[in-house]
């Protein structure tokens, strides 16, 4: 049995992720579209596996903006709907979101946002909870398993109460976190869908869905947050625990609730100070706010990554100070926590200490001395490329046409495990000097194209993941074509979303739901725009490396590359070798003039060892993925391959 | 060998590099602590870190209340590392004087190790790092089993086995093959069981402890 | 801090500084260097401290005084034209062979009498990639020789695929060499590199005058603004007489004024002080002086320098490969005149760019110092 279908009152160890999902199931949920990214895919990946079994419509939608329309479509028709998506998605998806605000909703429509404190899989800090604000929308912040599911549930309801969409935010210690939950009833009856547009402009629930009159519909919806305040104030999921007078009041939200309870434990601190915990975070309820701030006269605020409940909560404070009196405030303002990065039990309780004046506990200096010199003695373990990785393979090609067009050409680089090209030690070899947001290598590249007139003559170059292409890469390819842009773009196409585990895309012939559809090809995209286009497999070097650098040569607009290669990890490789590879340690020159480690110095495949006494290169079988591309990299053909097992 | 019983929250961390096994072999034991009636928290890393970097699960074994899914520094009770380097990683930020640590000996070597910028300590020196940060350690091949067995992949069930047999934390056989038999098809069961077991062996064998009070 | 490795130091006193002659010698023994399109080029960066690349490049400083001293009798070292043991002219008996090669065709003559008498076993010639590129061609069977004669003005990378020959075929293979590419191969044939190289030994060395190359990427620009696809180029020469680049393809010839040739000519033979191809066993030129033009363009002159040199010529006479004259009277003075002219020039970019008289670079124990020599 699939354990999202687990039955009523069931405890089962649920991802956060899969908590939120079954949430959303035990809510009716009709559709739940989404994009892949990290720490967000499990809510889509594990919908769509009991998908058939629940009546279920779910899809990996082309970018997390398209992803959130699907839903409200599903919405508007008075279906259960949801769009998932991570921190930075919520920006793509900002424009419609707003629009969709002044409309309103019909079937309860959930936001998923999972964040990313720390960028642990991410190459941003982005905080979306100011969407909240800004575009005025509801938000819930659960602190652990159970509540991520019941939030869930909850935030359905609370959508159609005010019929209008609400976001629920989680983060990566919650969404990659596992914990017990307890299950509820799933229901029985789904809804049917019924799209009514004939009744007046202001009725959102029978007029046409449209943010017109816009003040009007404004002022509307102002008026339902009062609703949506009122019942924050009666919420069970806002909690305070702690002495009645706590010399400190902690305020927090989100799995930081679980860091400073343990922080406080760590402290002995249980019967000082006192926790407000928030699932609501705004707008925030102000009676229960008042009511708990009046305990303490101290306040710290606990959250990652911004202070955007802190600033809020001084707001709402400085309205009411003249009733609950002026509080001195601890958080990200004054630095008792820090303003970037993520948190954990031991920042929280050295920021707890510090209020209180009292010190965690660390083990005797002795052992401290002996761990101070044992760290001297481990090296760090950088990311890099897996064995038989298609971008390393594509990178090295990259390099070598740079190098031989001679004329400094560099990379624009994109989102996906590709971006870690841009690590020094990882394998992009210097190629890659930039890195924002999905799709916006390329329109760097046609930018950088345009300044030769200004003296930047250098060939520009821009990569982008299969997947990525779909995302955000087109408006920019095709910018780059009318605007005659002179760049060579490369699509890493390696058959999948690699980095959030292998979610199809519109480039596969499979969809979320495991239906065959129609794959949309990206080089026919490509030559629709008017490009020249070549595919390759970056495992040949030495096609893709003339095609590279006759590219680099040629004068012209966009010039694309389409480098096709499974991920080493994809299903269809995971386990397999398609050659059997081993050093011949006769030929193997090793660190002499001649070769110098190039496979271990400079290719650096983690399963190419260098065995440090013998002074020979050793491939490692149990890392070895058998791609075969060291084979036609050493110069002294002292690598060889057999056929594997693929 | 004394058993420990979590009568207050049991850590646990287990380690290793990105591709061994280390979430499935955390969602298995969480697994068959959750049926044991125990609140069990997993934090666990993944995504871009999985890529060739260190990854590490905190497993969090409470009798009552959800903990943070990040231990505290110095707050570890056990630590199973699929990699050595790992343990003695994680030993320098979570370990303490009670600890207790096992190891799988099979090294992977880091990218700066391989490009000859950085030194991989050696095997004596890594076991006597344990034997001056852990209470108790053992290091076994578990990968070199995995192989034996057909697949490298099952050194992380070799470890659960070898867990199991240390009795550091409260779950035998029978629990593992209900558990098993929950996620893995039928035909990969008995193979997972011989891995299991073979681990089981290799701790009875006095060799692997370096130390054991 | 690190100090910077070969392959670092290549980069930086030789590329960087514009005096890559492209000979090749860096390039073939391993995988971080290359040539590309004319360009010597470093594909990824090597940290070896020492190593062949450096070495064996004729740009990198060398002491030019041993190394003549220890290839050659110093006896027959001259100042001007380096060692020299006979002067003559010549030409390849062969009459078919004269029409199908640069001048007297004995260049090609001499390597297929070396090959039929089992001095060598291949010889290292200069033929093309795909691509129509210029680059060495290790030719076994003596009959395709001729296929690969005659002058192409611009660089050869030939001693790149001298450095791919087994070590042990080395020793019997002849390899045709501007005087660039001679200096490298006398370097390759006298550097020990601890624990990676051993001095080597190389068959024979047929040197070729020269008084500079083009550069290729430019001189294919300027084949393309008179539409003869570089492919096609069949044949140039700087006609005895005449102050003219002659280029001919199969369709058409194409006369142009040496001083508009000029600029397209290849930087680093600016910094060049050798005309005559000074470490080879043989060096053989154009004929310049003493009889008409017309005539005088089917002959060689040729330097004899070495004792193997002087052992292939001695077989030729007897075996009659070569047709063997007196040199006219003042032949030998011209050519002294001209070496001098052209290290003198050399030399004069030379501490132009060093900024110093007593920095020319890589040449380093240079006898015929500019000084010296203008005082006699
Ligand atoms: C770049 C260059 C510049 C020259 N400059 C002068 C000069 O200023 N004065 C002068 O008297 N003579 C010069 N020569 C030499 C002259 O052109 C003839 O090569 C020489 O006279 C021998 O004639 P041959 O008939 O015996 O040659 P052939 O029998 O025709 O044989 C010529 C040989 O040279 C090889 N060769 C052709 N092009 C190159 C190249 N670019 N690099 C290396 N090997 C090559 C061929 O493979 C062939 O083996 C120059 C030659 C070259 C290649
Ligand atoms: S590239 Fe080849 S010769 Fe060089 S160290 Fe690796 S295996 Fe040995
Ligand atoms: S075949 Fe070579 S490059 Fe490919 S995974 Fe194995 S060692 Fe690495
Ligand atoms: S020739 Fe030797 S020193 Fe030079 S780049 Fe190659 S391996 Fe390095
Ligand atoms: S002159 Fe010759 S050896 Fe020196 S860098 Fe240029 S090609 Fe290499």
């Amino acid at each position: 049995m699939n354990k999202l279908l687990s039955p009523d009152k069931s405890t089962v160890l649920f991802l956060g992720n899969e908590a939120i999902a079954r949430g959303a199931l035990e809510a009716g949920l009709a559709v739940a579209t989404g994009y892949p990214g990290t720490p967000s895919s499990e809510v889509i990946e594990s919908l769509a596996g009991v998908a058939a079994r629940r009546n279920l419509y779910v899809e990996w939608s082309v970018n997390e903006k398209v992803a959130l329309e699907v839903a409200a479509a599903a919405s508007f028709s008075g279906l259960r709907a949801m769009a998932v998506m991570k921190q930075n998605g919520v920006n793509v998806a900002s424009d419609f979101l707003l629009h969709l605000i002044a409309s309103g909703t019909r079937g309860g429509l959930v936001l998923v946002s999972c964040e990313d404190p720390g960028a642990l899989s991410s190459v941003n800090e982005g905080e979306s909870r100011y969407f909240a604000r800004m575009l005025e929308m509801p938000l819930l912040e659960p602190a652990d398993f159970q509540e991520a599911k019941d939030l869930t549930k909850w935030a359905f309801e609370l959508s159609e109460e005010i019929r209008n969409v609400v976001m629920l935010r989680s983060v990566t210690r919650m969404s990659h976190a596992s914990g017990n939950v307890v299950c509820a009833k799933l229901p029985t009856k789904s809804r049917r869908a019924k799209f009514e547009y004939d009744g007046p402009v202001m009725d959102s629930q029978t007029g046409p869905m449209i943010s017109t009159p816009v003040v009007a519909k404004h002022r509307l919806h102002q008026e339902k947050l009062k609703t949506v305040e009122a019942l924050f104030e009666k919420s069970p999921f806002n909690r305070y625990s702690g002495p009645a007078k706590p010399k400190l009041l902690v305020v927090t939200s989100s799995v930081c609730f679980l860091y400073v309870r343990e922080a406080l434990s760590m402290l002995g601190l249980e019967r000082d100070v006192g926790i407000l915990k928030l699932a609501t975070t705004w707008p925030l309820p102000p009676r229960l706010l008042e009511r708990n701030l009046q305990r303490a006269e101290k306040i710290l605020v606990v959250e990652e990554v911004l202070p955007f409940l802190e600033e809020n909560v001084k707001v709402l404070a400085s309205a009411m100070a003249g009733r609950i009196g002026v509080k001195t405030f601890f958080g990200k303002y004054d630095g008792t926590l820090p303003a970037a990065g993520e948190l954990n039990p031991d920042i929280v309780a050295r920021a707890i200490g510090g209020i209180m004046k009292v010190k965690p506990k660390t083990p005797p200096a002795s052992y401290l001395a002996e761990v101070k010199k044992a760290a001297a003695l481990i090296p760090a373990r950088e990311q890099t490329f897996c064995a038989g990785c298609p971008h390393r393979a594509s990178f090295w090609n990259i390099r070598r046409a740079i190098a031989l067009d001679g004329r400094e050409g560099f990379v624009c680089g994109d989102i996906g495990c590709y971006s870690m090209a841009a690590l020094s030690p990882a394998t992009g070899y210097n190629t890659m000097p930039t890195l924002h947001s999905m799709g916006s290598g390329t329109g760097l590249a046609g930018g950088f194209a345009k300044l030769s007139a200004f003296g930047l003559d250098k060939p520009v170059m821009a990569v982008c993941g299969d997947s990525t292409f779909y995302h955000a890469v087109i408006p920019a390819l095709i910018n780059a074509q009318h605007n005659r842009a002179d760049i060579t773009f490369i699509v890493l196409d390696n058959a999948g979303t690699a980095m959030t585990g292998f979610q199809p895309h519109p480039g596969l012939p499979v969809s979320a739901l495991k239906e065959t559809v129609p794959a949309v090809d990206i080089a026919c995209v490509c030559r629709g725009i008017g490009a020249k286009v070549a595919v390759a497999d970056p495992f040949d070097i030495d096609g893709t490396s003339k095609i590279l650098t006759d590219y680099l040569a040629e004068k012209g607009s966009v010039k694309v590359l389409i480098l096709r290669q499974a991920c080493a990890l994809s299903p269809e490789k995971k386990g397999k070798k398609t050659f059997n590879v081993r050093v011949n340690e006769e030929l193997c020159l090793g660190d002499a003039c001649g070769c110098n480690r190039l496979c271990t110095r400079v290719f650096r495949c983690p399963a190419l060892t260098w065995d440090s006494a013998r002074k020979k290169a050793v491939v490692d079988e149990v890392i070895c993925a058998g791609c075969g591309v060291c084979v036609s990299i050493c110069p002294q053909n002292a690598i060889v391959k057999a056929q594997g097992n693929m | 060998m004394k058993k420990r019983k979590p009568a207050k929250t049991l850590n646990l961390i287990l380690t290793g590099v990105g591709g061994q096994g280390n979430v499935m072999a955390s969602r298995v034991l969480a697994g068959m602590l959750v049926d044991a009636g125990y609140v069990v928290t997993i934090g666990e890393t993944f995504g871009m870190s999985q890529r060739g970097g260190s990854v590490m699960s905190h497993l969090r074994v409470s009798p009552d209340e959800v903990k943070s899914p990040q231990i505290p520094a110095w707050g570890a009770d056990v630590i199973v590392a699929l990699e050595p380097l790992e343990a003695l990683r994680v030993l320098g930020v979570y370990g303490n004087p009670d600890v207790c640590v096992l190891s799988n000996t099979r090294p992977v070597y880091p990218i700066g190790v391989i490009t000859g910028e950085l030194g991989y300590p050696s095997r004596e020196i890594i076991m006597e790092k344990f034997s001056l940060l852990a209470a108790s350690a053992w290091m076994i091949d578990a990968t070199d089993a995995g192989v034996r067995l057909g697949n490298p992949v099952l050194s992380n069930i070799v470890m659960i086995g070898a867990l199991a047999e240390t009795g550091l934390l409260p779950f035998n056989r029978g629990m593992f093959a209900k558990e098993i038999k929950k996620t893995l098809p039928p035909d990969k069961l008995s193979l997972n069981m011989k891995a299991f077991d073979e681990g089981r062996a290799m701790i009875r064998q006095e060799s692997v402890a370096l130390k054991n009070l | 801090m690190k100090q910077p490795g070969a392959q670092a130091r290549l980069k930086k006193y030789v590329l960087r500084q514009s005096l890559c002659t492209g000979c090749g010698a860096c390039v073939g023994m391993c995988p971080y260097q290359v040539i590309y399109k004319d360009r010597t080029v470093q594909l990824f960066d090597c940290d070896l401290p020492e190593g062949r690349c450096y070495t064996f490049c004729p740009r990198t400083p060398t002491d030019y005084n041993a190394l003549e001293k220890t290839l050659f009798d110093p006896r027959d070292l001259t100042d001007e034209l380096g060692p020299v043991r006979g002067f003559f002219l010549a030409r390849a008996a062969d009459a078919g062979l004269r029409l199908r090669a640069q001048h007297g065709g004995t260049v090609t003559a001499l390597l297929g009498l070396a090959m039929a008498e089992g001095l060598i076993d291949t010889a290292l010639v200069s033929g093309r990639n795909d691509e129509g590129e210029p680059q060495g061609t290790l030719v076994a069977d003596k009959g395709e020789l001729a296929g690969y004669a005659k002058s192409r003005f611009i660089v050869s990378p030939t001693v790149a695929a001298f450095n791919r020959i087994d070590a042990k075929d080395r020793e019997k293979t002849g390899i045709v060499a501007t005087p660039c590419q001679a200096q490298a191969l006398a370097k390759i044939r006298t550097a020990v590199i601890d624990g990676c190289s051993q001095a080597q030994s190389v068959g024979l060395v047929i040197g070729l005058f020269c008084g500079w190359t083009l550069a290729a990427e430019k001189f294919r620009g300027l084949l393309e603004r008179f539409f003869i696809p570089f492919a096609d180029l069949d044949a140039m020469d700087i006609p005895p007489g005449f102050n003219m680049l002659e280029l001919r393809s199969s369709e058409k010839t194409l006369l142009m004024p040496l001083d508009e040739v000029d600029e397209y000519v290849r930087g680093a033979c600016r910094y060049c002080v050798d005309s005559t191809a000074q470490f080879a066993d043989v060096s053989v030129g154009a004929a310049r002086c003493g009889m008409d033009p017309g005539e005088m363009r089917g002959w060689n002159q040729v330097i004899v320098r070495s004792l193997r040199g002087e052992k292939l010529i001695e077989l030729a006479r007897q075996k009659g490969a070569l047709e063997i004259r007196e040199a006219p009277a003042g032949a030998l003075r011209e050519l002294k005149e001209a070496a001098a002219e052209k290290k003198r020039q050399g030399l004069e970019n030379i501490v132009a760019k060093s900024g110093s008289k007593k920095n020319l670079l890589y040449l380093k124990n240079y006898g015929p110092a500019a000084g010296k020599r203008e005082n006699r």
